[in-house]
């Protein structure tokens, strides 16, 4: 006949070990087994017997649990002190192991504190009034993320603020901010600010109160009005030396007298919500008016919704306010509007790490928990001994649970107060990381939340996991527990089996942790191996902003040329070039009205990318023509107006680089402009973005830019080249600022530096599981091989030569870091979806990263395992036989 | 009901009824198929030793010839003086709450 699943009967047994019914329990389900066996089959009773095992033994097990604690509950508060203090006399008799459990404990509330400290200013509490309540409007749907399509034009801020009722608020701020520049004129010479310009009622809708005076008025907001500035803190801090009196008082900005009326407070940093990386310094009030729109999709528009109104609601009226204006005027030119909430559309481009993030802490958490389990797990045959024979003498079972449980409390607060000394280090780390271009991040702090965060991770880990001695005693069986203890037998083959279970746990974990390190290891060296299609390497770039005045455009371009031909005959500067927004700077799009000779229809309706160069550009950032000719000093104001294509552009366009040479392309107005040559792609947005159609126009020929970037390539050492350069610019105008210059290199590394970032904290994480992993095996060898000294010694009495028994030791262990190599690998497979999303250039079954975790994994596995195996090996017959 | 709970009378009853196999397995199937109630395994061992506990139920280890049962022994349960005394105090506080009310649940 077939016998029930022996693994469910051993289940069964081991469960109701010491409970004098459970040969009868096992028996009336042995009965019921043979039942079901012949009314629905073979397969249906296994799994009927499972099932039933199963539901017993985890009803056992939490009936038992919560009986044990309602015991302990039940108990008089009068003992509650002396628990607590036996409890303390536990740990303090091995402070070793009390304090190690807790470091470990540890590591593991570290890793889930800094990263809940950093998840929550971005995804789950924006630090703004009602955060929820807050929305972005944009033009197209979610996804594109190029600015003029999150961007709204003017006149549709103005009809969504006159005919939606959705909305107590909708303001806005110029997305393109950092085109502009103002100089702020006055004591410590000038100075290059960047400004904002915000809607008059941004600071309201937002809910951000000014740490001095007040926010704009209306009038301030409207053409004509006031001039007015509001100071960011750092700027009142650092430049007015945090003077209050400077509410009301007068600066000079671009030539201009403002009013300062406000000073924003230091919880409030525009850049660090809606920009990271560039430094806001002040904001001015942006004029909301119809006559505004022909600037285009500049604004970023965030509205506040009532109380009460959902974002869904609210989309459906902004979509039928939209399908209203479009019937109202079928000419108009830039209607959309899309909403995701202000948390959505802040954190949406870092989903994909943070969510990482989050399991890889859950992840070393699981580490943690199963290292811990192990460490309990090996002293747990000494403390069963001893709450047996205290149970034996009488002390009831829930007293013994409560000073277990309190005992394992104190650990839980070690590791707390050593969790929280990690998170605190690492969010300084997360704070003070300038090059981390992600929003909010210098918001990340250690607050009570995460300290409740710490403090819980810490008590659900200890409790849960060193509550399992307790369960022991809750289970009863003292007189088995004594007898084992008086045979003398340590460990039985089945907790041998539990310890080296844990062991290929932690080092399945731990590889899952390694792998995922290795393959943003390996993408971030993707990314920055990418052909950018320049090289940044030795070029340093200025922004220029002349305070000469010039009476026209071209006195204004030529003044730009002059400036750049100057830099480029110093001697040790190779090269030179002006551009008005260099790669991984700003990002805008103008129309494309289609090549002359063609019709409208057969055109792409793309947006392009306009730049706007001068004659030595594409030389200085070594950007190859594909085709035809680079722009020349005689492209000038009264020649054939010519532009560059990029080969996307020339391919998208044209269907080739030499199709395209002698076409002529139309972008706004009734102007046509030959096509003379095509520059190699070049990745603007990032460097993990391709190309779309960029055209490159001569400044000569477009001359209307105040601002242009300088961008120099040489050999010398980057402070001679800015000494150099700081020199020409002061000869050619003493008035410009000469302090803003960076290294297109640095700019790179700022477009990329999520990837280091997660990388980073996945590193560390990584390292402790391995950190832990190592532990684990080390543990559970060095107690093997204690536990089998006796054996050992007589296999070498008996001839055994030390090889032979390394090759014993090891070969467990080696099997074991295999197998959980196996199961981590199957484990890091889980992860590919998530890390699908953040991964570039590398695919996340990347063989490179699951061979190379394998042998660090078991490099370090045959590390750990080498001081007990040296041990084994020295193992003297004679003294352990007479031990014996 | 005050010693009692509601399953734990039933499963006193149930134990009383058979007289002939008062097993845990017996007493299962009467419940389940005449009190219409789903009686999970562990539920019904959590009542028996609960009842042992206050005293209202006995058992004993009886070795089994039931091939079914794969050698292992059967649990005879056996109500003691102190659980009848508690049925019948039960029955007592049924009969007189139900005393009187069959106009509106109508007879038995």
């Amino acid at each position: 006949m077939t016998p029930p699943p022996r693994g469910a009967t051993r289940l069964v047994a081991r469960a109701f070990r010491g409970d004098p019914a459970a040969a009868a329990i096992l028996g009336d389900l042995n009965e019921d087994f043979v039942r079901v066996l012949e009314s629905r089959g073979r397969t249906a009773a296994r799994l009927w017997y499972w099932r039933e095992a199963l539901g017993l033994v985890s009803g056992r097990l939490f009936h038992g649990l919560i009986r044990s604690l309602r015991d302990a509950a039940a108990l008089r508060p009068g003992p509650l002190a002396g628990d607590a203090a036996h409890a303390a006399r536990m740990l303090r008799r091995s402070p070793g192991f009390a304090l190690f459990v807790g470091a470990v404990i540890g590591l593991g509330v570290g890793a889930v504190t800094t990263v809940y400290s950093v998840l929550k200013p971005l995804a789950l509490a924006l630090p703004f009034e009602d955060a929820h309540q807050l929305v972005w409007i944009s033009n197209e749907a979610p996804g594109d993320s190029s600015l003029s399509a999150v961007t709204q034009r003017t006149t549709n801020l103005v009809d969504f603020r006159a005919r939606t009722r959705s909305f107590s608020g909708i303001t806005g701020y110029d997305a393109f901010f950092a085109d502009r520049a103002y100089i702020l004129a006055g004591a410590g010479g000038p100075e290059r600010l960047v400004g904002v310009e915000v809607a008059h009622d941004f600071l309201d809708v937002l809910g951000v109160r000014p740490l001095h005076g007040r926010g704009f008025t209306t009038e301030e907001g409207q053409r004509g009005g006031p001039a007015a500035v509001i100071l960011s803190h750092r700027l009142w801090r650092d430049r007015f030396a945090s003077d209050r009196a400077i509410v009301g008082r007068g600066v000079t900005l671009n030539g201009t007298p403002h009013t300062v009326v406000g000073v924003l407070p230091a919880s409030f940093d525009f850049s660090s919500v809606f920009k990271p990386g560039v430094e806001v310094d002040v904001l001015l009030p942006f004029v909301v008016a119809r006559d505004n729109a022909f600037q285009g999709n500049i604004l970023a528009l965030i509205g506040r919704l009532r109380p009460g109104v959902t974002p869904e609601a609210a989309r459906a009226e902004l979509t039928a306010l939209i399908a209203a204006l479009g019937e109202e005027d079928p000419e108009r030119w830039g209607l959309g509007a899309e909403l995701e909430t202000l948390q959505e559309h802040l954190a949406g481009p870092f989903r994909g790490s943070l969510v990482l993030l989050a399991a890889a802490a859950g992840v070393l958490l699981l580490v943690v928990c199963v290292s811990v389990s192990g460490l309990m797990l090996a002293r747990s045959p000494s403390r069963a001994r001893e709450m047996a024979v205290r149970k034996a003498l009488g002390a009831p079972r829930g007293r013994l649970m409560r000073q277990l449980v309190l005992e394992t409390l104190g650990i839980s607060l070690v590791g707390a107060a050593f969790g929280s000394l990690i998170a605190r280090l690492a969010t300084g780390l997360v704070r003070n990381a300038a090059m981390i271009h992600i929003p909010l991040m210098d918001s990340v702090r250690l607050d009570t939340s995460a300290l409740l965060v710490a403090a819980g991770v810490a008590v659900l880990t200890g409790v849960v996991v060193g509550t399992i001695p307790a369960l022991q005693v809750a289970e009863g069986g003292e007189a088995g527990v004594l007898q084992a203890a008086s045979r003398g037998s340590s460990a039985s083959r089945g907790a041998r089996r539990l310890r080296e279970g844990l062991v290929v746990a932690e080092v399945a974990l731990a590889c899952a942790l390694l792998v995922v390190g290795g393959l943003l290891l390996a993408s971030f060296r993707a990314v920055l191996d990418v052909d950018l299609g320049y090289e940044p390497e030795g070029t340093m770039a200025w922004r220029l902003q002349p305070d000469a005045e010039f009476g026209s455009p071209q006195e204004r371009s030529a003044f730009f040329s002059d400036l750049a031909e100057r830099v480029r005959r110093t001697p040790g500067i190779e090269s030179a070039g002006l551009v008005d927004a260099l790669p991984l700077g700003r990002n805008r799009a103008w129309p494309f009205r289609g090549v002359v000779g063609r019709s409208r229809q057969e055109d792409t309706d793309e947006e392009v990318f306009p730049h706007v160069i001068g004659p030595g550009y594409l030389r200085t950032m070594r950007i190859p023509l594909a085709a035809g000719r680079n722009i020349s000093p005689a492209d000038g104001e009264g020649s054939t107006p010519v532009v560059l294509l990029n080969q996307t552009g020339a391919r998208r366009i044209f269907g080739g680089a030499e199709e395209a040479l002698g076409r002529r392309l139309r972008f706004w107005g009734n102007w046509e402009w030959e096509v003379v040559g095509v520059a190699r792609d070049v990745r603007h947005l990032s460097p993990e973005t391709g190309s779309g159609i960029e055209v490159y126009f001569p400044h000569a020929q477009m001359p209307d830019f105040r601002t242009m970037e300088l961008v120099v390539r040489s050999g010398l050492p980057a402070a001679q080249v800015v000494a150099t350069v700081s020199g020409v610019l002061e000869e050619v105008d003493p008035g410009m600022p000469r302090r803003e210059f960076w290294s297109l290199e640095a700019t790179l590394r700022g477009a990329v530096s999520e990837r280091p970032f997660a990388l980073g904290i996945l590193s560390a994480f990584g390292a402790a599981a391995l950190l832990l992993a190592a532990l684990g095996i080390y543990g559970v060898l060095a107690q093997t091989v204690a536990e089998r000294e006796p054996e050992i010694g007589i296999r070498m009495a008996l001839g055994a030569s030390a090889p032979d028994i390394v090759r014993r030791v090891l070969g467990r262990m080696l099997l074991l870091t295999a197998g959980g190599i196996a199961a981590g690998w199957g484990l890091s497979l889980l992860f590919s979806d998530v890390l699908d999303s953040v991964l570039f250039g590398v695919a996340p079954i990347d063989p490179r990263a699951f061979l190379g975790t394998a042998c660090v994994l078991l490099a370090v596995a045959a590390l750990a395992a080498g001081l007990p195996a040296h041990r084994a090996v020295s193992t003297e017959a004679s003294r352990v036989l007479n031990a014996g | 009901m005050s010693r009692v709970g509601e399953f734990e009378f039933l499963v006193l009853l149930a134990v009383l009824r058979q007289a002939e196999a008062p097993y845990a397995n017996r007493v299962r199937e009467d419940l389940e198929q005449n009190a219409g109630r789903r009686v999970t395994r562990g539920a019904l061992y959590r009542t028996i030793d609960r009842l042992v506990e206050k005293g209202f139920l006995a058992w004993e280890l009886q070795p089994s010839e039931v091939p079914e049962r794969g050698g292992h022994p059967m649990r005879r349960l056996l109500v003691t003086e102190d659980g009848l005394e508690t049925a019948r105090e039960t029955r007592a506080v049924l009969a007189t709450f139900l005393d009187g009310l069959e106009p509106v649940l109508g007879e038995a």
